[in-house]
């Protein structure tokens, strides 16, 4: 090999080093938060009501570990043509104050996609909880899910 | 404090088994009896605010320490937390919880120095079970919106203590005040305590912080908020204390 070459050569070694050091501390990080998130215990099935209406259905525990599973039925209910989103807690087991947080980060997230965000199904002791946070002054709550849908499509 | 009567369970349906964990709803705060020590200012008659009803850009901020090297459980760590709550905060803020402490719709007065501006106000406990508890702010309290100090165990089964905050600033001076100088002290001011619970457990482990701007927007909507701000308020209760020395003192002469 001619001297270019080798500088060449070393070049292109020294970067592809530096990339797999990086590549590897993202799996670190990754590998970190993987072991410090227990399973979440809440399945969430996404469905349409309509063109612009999607419903996502929550069953089980609404806490920090749902996180994940909240924000791909979010990505999956919302395309292009959605313009809001209904969550419905009848099956909704369990949540906590950690679940009110992902609440809000959802309606942030929502609001910045210039969508809307409705419940339905929160039995009498969620609708305090969403009182005593002040979450109702933002997400509209309903009685059912035909009113929901037809709140969502008023919009 | 007066609360509303619990809502009546509905019929053929079992309670949640968090129901027991949350406070009841209340319209404003109300304060009976007040700790020793602590200012009963910008507590008595606020509302409480979340995050959706404060001014300045939402933060959530989560704070981590590993209790590595001991054997211990989280509901272990979040009942030692309760139990010495106060004990844990750095000297410029002070804690002072009801006689039934750490529990559901107790209020926590709080006495802080911010920037050496004193700040009287509370927090009010909504949520607690045997391994995490939430806060949540009211109106004129530097954050509106939610602290939660929680335990657990990772998957090397060391216990983590954590404080989670996820809040915005609550008026534009205190939005100012975060921006300039403040969010560095409260990000001090968690941290110790956090350094302070593992040192009660005889750990030394470093704190991590971890936090993102949830939504970089101000809510204009709120810039009156600045009425009710919890260190205006407290500065004039603080240069008015000769005057209530003086009415105190004429009391006891004429009573």
């Amino acid at each position: 090999m001619t001297a270019p070459e080798m500088d060449g050569d070393q070049t292109l070694h020294s970067s592809l080093h530096s990339l797999r050091g990086e590549y590897e501390g993202i799996r670190e990080i990754m590998r970190t938060r993987r072991k410090d998130m227990p399973q979440a215990q809440v399945k969430m099935n996404v469905r349409k009501a309509s063109e612009k209406v999607s419903i996502i259905d929550v069953e089980g525990e609404f806490n920090a570990f749902a996180e994940v599973v909240l924000m791909d039925a979010y990505n999956q209910a919302s395309d292009g043509q959605v313009r809001a989103i209904i969550l419905n807690f009848e099956d909704l087991e369990y949540m906590n104050s950690s679940g009110i947080g992902l609440l809000v980060t959802l309606l942030i997230r929502i609001n910045r996609e210039k969508q809307k965000l409705l419940t339905y199904g929160l039995s009498e002791h969620y609708r305090s909880i969403f009182q005593i946070t002040r979450l109702d002054d933002a997400i509209a709550i309903h009685e059912s899910e035909e009113e929901a849908v037809r709140a969502a499509n008023s919009l | 404090m007066t609360e509303e009567s619990p809502p009546p369970s509905e019929e053929g349906k079992k309670q949640p088994r968090d129901a027991a964990f949350w406070a009841q709803r209340i319209e404003r705060l109300e304060v009976s009896d007040v700790p020793e020590g602590a200012a009963n200012v910008n507590v008595h008659g606020r509302r409480e605010v979340g995050a959706l009803q404060g001014f300045g850009k939402l933060w959530q901020k989560t704070y981590r320490v590993r209790l590595a090297g001991i054997d211990t459980t989280p509901e272990e760590v979040m009942r030692v937390w309760k139990e010495h709550f106060p004990e844990f905060q750095p000297p410029n803020s002070r804690f002072y919880p009801s006689m039934a402490g750490v529990a559901p719709g107790e209020v926590l007065f709080i006495s802080a120095s911010v920037g050496g501006m004193p700040v009287h106000t509370g927090v009010r406990v909504i949520y607690a079970d045997n391994e995490s508890f939430t806060v949540m702010t009211p109106e004129g309290h530097p954050e509106s919106g939610w602290n939660t100090f929680s335990a657990y165990q990772d998957d090397d089964g060391v216990t983590v203590a954590q404080i989670q905050s996820l809040s915005r600033a609550n008026d534009p001076i205190y939005e100012m005040g975060f921006r300039i100088v403040g969010s560095t002290e409260q990000e001090r001011i968690w941290t110790h305590v956090l350094k302070s619970l593992a040192a009660h457990f005889s750990v030394n482990e470093p704190v991590t912080l971890e936090k993102a701007c949830v939504d970089p927007k101000v809510q204009w909507s709120y810039v009156m908020n600045v009425w009710q701000n919890a260190g205006a308020r407290s500065m004039l209760y603080t240069m008015a204390a000769p005057t209530r020395w003086i009415r105190s003192r004429i009391g006891r002469r004429n009573p």
